[in-house]
């Protein structure tokens, strides 16, 4: 049976995802045809999935996934093999894999999976042992391997091109390492690696990501081109104030001034309807849950679930991080739903089934 | 302790999101709400007629009538190539001419585009008709001044044109824009705020694309009000009839009410080349050395030579320096010290009457040195001069009365009995301008009342006139009134009088020539009169920029009074 933090984390994630609901409804609504009628309640039907996997998860022994993490590892860089072959090109990207009556975006699951391999890779099977392998790791075995493994899959990621989730799971390798104890000047090192990387990064972006890099610095360069979501973005938030326009009301949103309303700029088009109160109610949420994630962490004993229930806690902080920070205009503005709010089956999906695996390290702690 | 570091990194985050929310939505809040705002809403103009202008009878001196513009809608054009097509076999136009405007005037595809200004109206109803075969072309009436008469009191009126940088930053907080059209000069520009219409439109909710959504609202446009002058367009056509191929001015006056029934400037311009926006003809407009755009009548600053002469005999006389017999001998000449001031003839004995009937320089030599200057400044400012007389219309100059004080202030030169004796014959640096001379006369063709021209009679039927119509009594006693008058009468009657050449008129004539002298050149000609004699119905001023002596502006005063017995106005 769940426990009362298990319940907890269920709730927070359906109220989110009804706000969710609420707001894909009103951003679609004005939209025409058919396509867009539905679309509010094919998310409907994804949170329902969703949730019927979070009851499948709590309930599915976590330390299981220590034997299949290679094989699900495995499957899912094979996933992502599959989509840069024969996958499905939508708004300039490959992302998805048709299936019969969805689509689904490996990288989504692909996020999970990190989190599930660096967690396996850093602890000890022994349930006793509840001492990290670290301690005994040298700089090959505690750094570079696993940024290898990490490294395939972002890679792939990234030439999808999928900038903001590639970043999202190089921050997550990053976070994870912190809490699996390794040493900081590893830290010091990557960061001057990636400093010395830059400009060579900077050589491989697509001319549009550049684009969208250097609008982030001034969106008013290029107003009409890569700049106009940035702009639109901030107009529908700020002038949704303090109360907000009300539901079905935003204009920035209604009327299409606001590019991928119901998905990634999701945020933007909930704070122009409900405005300064509402956000602060959906970010009190998020942090309820993020911080119940972390309170789960810091009680569980076993290395395994402790950093299992850290990286999802984190793998979800990051995600709102970024979304929330793009839709501000605080950061640049990179392709990465906000989990639970933002359209998109696959990670409505993955984002119950973590929390699943989270409600039931809960549950199972020694 | 890591593990710390990440809860508080947590916190952080949210802080950081936080942070930037409240700068957002709470600070800028009201900013971003103005922007939003501006992202949706649409205006789509629909323009108003500006006021129509009337004389005294009510008939049309400017009117606004309908043009019409083809305008195309981009957003149902959806054959933008056919429609064009099909426009330019109607409209005689070719197609690149057509889509090169087109491209220029686009701005979203809900607002509708010109493409053709201005086009007759059986061209509009063809287009009416085959609405159906063209979507998205829409045929807009839309208000054009016009003028019926063409220049016709085109310097009362003004003309209109798009608003310049300096009446912008003066208009602005009365709701003018860039691209406003607004009246330059005369009535026009004076009245603008009246006669203005207001462009009413249809606000519209557009999306992203600037297509339709919604109408969020309707305002009809204003008509502009219609103002009526007190001017007779009978007597104005006679006037500025008589003034063709001439350089002057010309303005008669009701000598009672001071309403102004006729107003004229020559040369003038045709204010239509402005609407047509004939840049050619324009720009010929501004470059004319006669420059045909000022009204001589209130603009044109000028010696009055010998009509002055009426204010130095009302001095003398109210002042007891002179009286009904006093007369001095005029022997062609008289000095001042050593400097010789001459007469245009030899008058013999002359008392005030004759002085003034034969317009004889030495008596009025002699009665302005014994009043001296001052007496003769205080007299011309009571009668008005050197100061504008307030008629409603833009640009009246105030003129220039010399005095001694002034003339050290100015010139750092002392006064002379010499310039006393100029001043008395209006000479010397007084300017004035033809309305003050008219106005002027007006006092002794009312028996002492200083009036205040006025042109505006109504505006929208309600009358102005009356708050317009202030006067001022001269407290001039009737003796002096009616010996100045004898003497007006007499420049017509006495058969040596300068304008005798009046006399001949079935009407009786008062008034006074003018030969002033100008620097460099021909003298200004000068008449003032007014008519009939016994019970004044008009008083006339007649000028004549570098035209000679004052006889001829006698001939042209007696053309206007011939032509006015003539068509029965008097």
């Amino acid at each position: 049976m769940m426990n009362r933090e298990g319940l907890k984390i269920l709730v927070i994630a359906i109220l989110i995802s009804s706000i969710g609901l609420i707001s894909i409804y009103s951003s679609t609504y004005q939209k025409e045809g058919q396509l867009w009628q539905s679309i509010a309640q094919k998310q409907l039907l994804w949170v329902i999935v969703g949730i019927v996997c979070f009851l499948m998860m709590s309930r599915f022994y976590y330390r299981r996934f220590w034997d299949w993490t290679y094989v699900l590892y495995g499957i899912a860089v094979s996933l992502l093999f599959l989509v840069f072959m024969l996958g499905i090109v939508r708004l300039g990207a490959q992302r998805w894999l048709k299936f019969s009556w969805f689509n689904f975006q490996p990288t989504e699951l692909m996020k999970l999976i990190v989190v599930v391999f660096l967690a396996r890779y850093f602890s000890l099977k022994s349930l006793d042992n509840v001492s990290l392998k670290i301690s005994n790791l040298g700089l090959w075995r505690a750094f570079i391997l696993p940024f290898i493994f990490v490294a395939v899959p972002v890679a792939m990621i990234i030439e999808q091109p999928d900038l903001g989730s590639g970043i999202m799971i190089l921050c997550i390798f990053v976070t994870m390492l912190f809490m699996a104890n390794v040493r900081i000047q590893y830290f010091l090192m990557l960061l001057g690696g990636v400093c010395l990387l830059l400009p060579v990064f900077w050589h491989y972006l697509r001319d549009y990501q550049k684009d969208r890099l250097l609008v982030f610095m001034n969106p008013n360069i290029d107003p009409l081109g890569a700049g106009y979501t940035v702009i639109q973005s901030k107009i529908a938030i700020g002038s949704g104030g303090f109360f907000g326009k009300g539901w079905l009301s935003g204009t920035q949103s209604q009327l299409h001034f606001l590019p991928e309303s119901h998905t990634d700029f999701i945020f933007a088009s909930f704070s122009e309807e409900w405005g300064f109160l509402g956000c602060v109610i959906l970010f009190g949420l998020y942090f309820l849950l993020i911080k119940q994630g972390i309170e789960i962490a810091e009680r569980t004993y076993d290395s395994f679930g402790k950093l299992l229930a850290f990286g999802i806690s984190y793998m979800l902080g990051v995600q709102v991080l970024i979304n929330i920070a793009m839709n501000l205009g605080l950061a640049p503005v990179v392709g990465l739903p906000l989990p639970l709010m933002s359209y998109g089956g696959s990670s409505v999906f993955v984002t119950f089934v973590a929390l699943g695996i989270l409600a039931n390290i809960s549950n199972s702690r020694a | 302790m890591r593990v710390k570091v990440a809860t508080i990194g947590v916190v952080v985050i949210f802080l950081f999101l936080a942070a930037g929310l409240v700068h957002l939505q709470v600070f800028q809040g009201r900013q971003y709400a103005v922007l939003s705002k501006k992202n949706c809403i649409r205006l789509i103009p629909q323009a108003g007629s500006r006021g129509r202008i009337i004389d005294r009878q009510g008939s049309v001196i400017v009117d606004s009538v309908l043009s019409y513009d083809v305008l195309v809608l981009p957003q149902e054009a959806f054959d933008l190539d056919r429609t064009f097509f099909s426009l330019s076999k109607l409209l005689e136009r070719s197609v690149k001419d057509l889509r090169n405007t087109f491209k220029a005037n686009l701005v979203s595809s809900s607002i509708p585009v010109v493409v053709a200004k201005n086009i007759d109206i059986k061209k509009a109803i063809a287009l009416e008709e085959l609405k159906l075969d063209f979507p998205g072309v829409i045929v807009q009436p839309h208000p054009l001044r016009d003028y019926p008469y063409g220049a016709l009191a085109a310097h009362v009126i003004g003309y209109l044109n798009e608003i310049d940088r300096w009446r912008l930053t003066k208009l602005e907080d009365y709701g003018y824009k860039t691209k406003d059209i607004v009246g330059f000069g005369g009535i026009e520009e004076k009245y603008d705020y009246f006669l203005r219409e207001e462009d009413g439109g249809t606000s519209v909710e557009v999306d992203r694309r600037g297509r339709f959504v919604r109408v969020l609202g309707f305002q009809p446009p204003k008509n502009g009000k219609e103002i009526q002058l007190t001017l007779d367009l009978r007597i104005q056509k006679i006037v500025e009839n008589s003034l063709i191929d001439k350089k002057g001015g010309v303005v008669i006056l009701d000598p009672l009410t001071g309403e102004v029934l006729a107003m004229a400037s020559s040369p003038s311009f045709d204010p239509s080349i402005f609407i047509k926006q004939s840049h050619q003809e324009i720009s010929g407009v501004f470059n004319d050395p006669t420059s045909p755009l000022l009204n001589r009548v209130i603009s044109g600053l000028y010696p009055p030579g010998s009509i002055f002469k009426p204010i130095v005999a009302t001095a003398g006389l109210e002042t007891g320096k002179i009286n009904s017999d006093t007369s001095f001998l005029c022997e062609g000449q008289w000095y001042v010290g050593r400097q010789r001031f001459g007469c245009w003839n030899t008058h013999g004995s002359q008392d005030i009457v004759a002085a003034i009937a034969h317009s004889c320089n030495v008596f009025f030599y002699r009665t302005g040195l014994m009043l001296g200057s001052q007496t003769l400044y205080d007299y011309a400012i009571k009668f008005g001069l050197a100061k504008p007389t307030n008629i409603e219309l833009p640009y009246e100059l105030s003129g220039y009365i010399p005095s001694s004080l002034l003339k050290k202030i100015h010139k750092f030169k002392g006064w002379y009995e010499g310039d006393t004796a100029n001043f008395s014959i209006g000479q010397g640096d007084v300017l004035v301008t033809p309305l003050q001379m008219v106005r002027m006369m007006a006092v002794f063709a009312n028996k002492g009342k200083l009036l205040t021209p006025c042109i505006v009679k109504a505006i929208a039927g309600k009358d102005v006139s009356v708050y317009q119509r202030k006067s001022v009594s001269l407290p001039i006693k009737e003796s002096s009134m009616e010996l100045i008058r004898q003497g007006l009468r007499g420049v017509v009657a006495y058969p040596k009088g300068t304008a005798n050449i009046l006399s001949t008129l079935p009407v009786q004539v008062a008034g006074k020539t003018g030969t002033a002298q100008a620097a460099g050149g021909p003298s200004h000609a000068w008449f003032c009169g007014f008519f009939p004699f016994k019970s004044p119905k008009y008083v006339m001023c007649v000028f004549l920029e570098r035209g000679g002596p004052g006889y001829y502006s006698c001939l042209i005063a007696k053309q206007i009074i011939e032509s006015m017995v003539q068509e029965g106005i008097i």
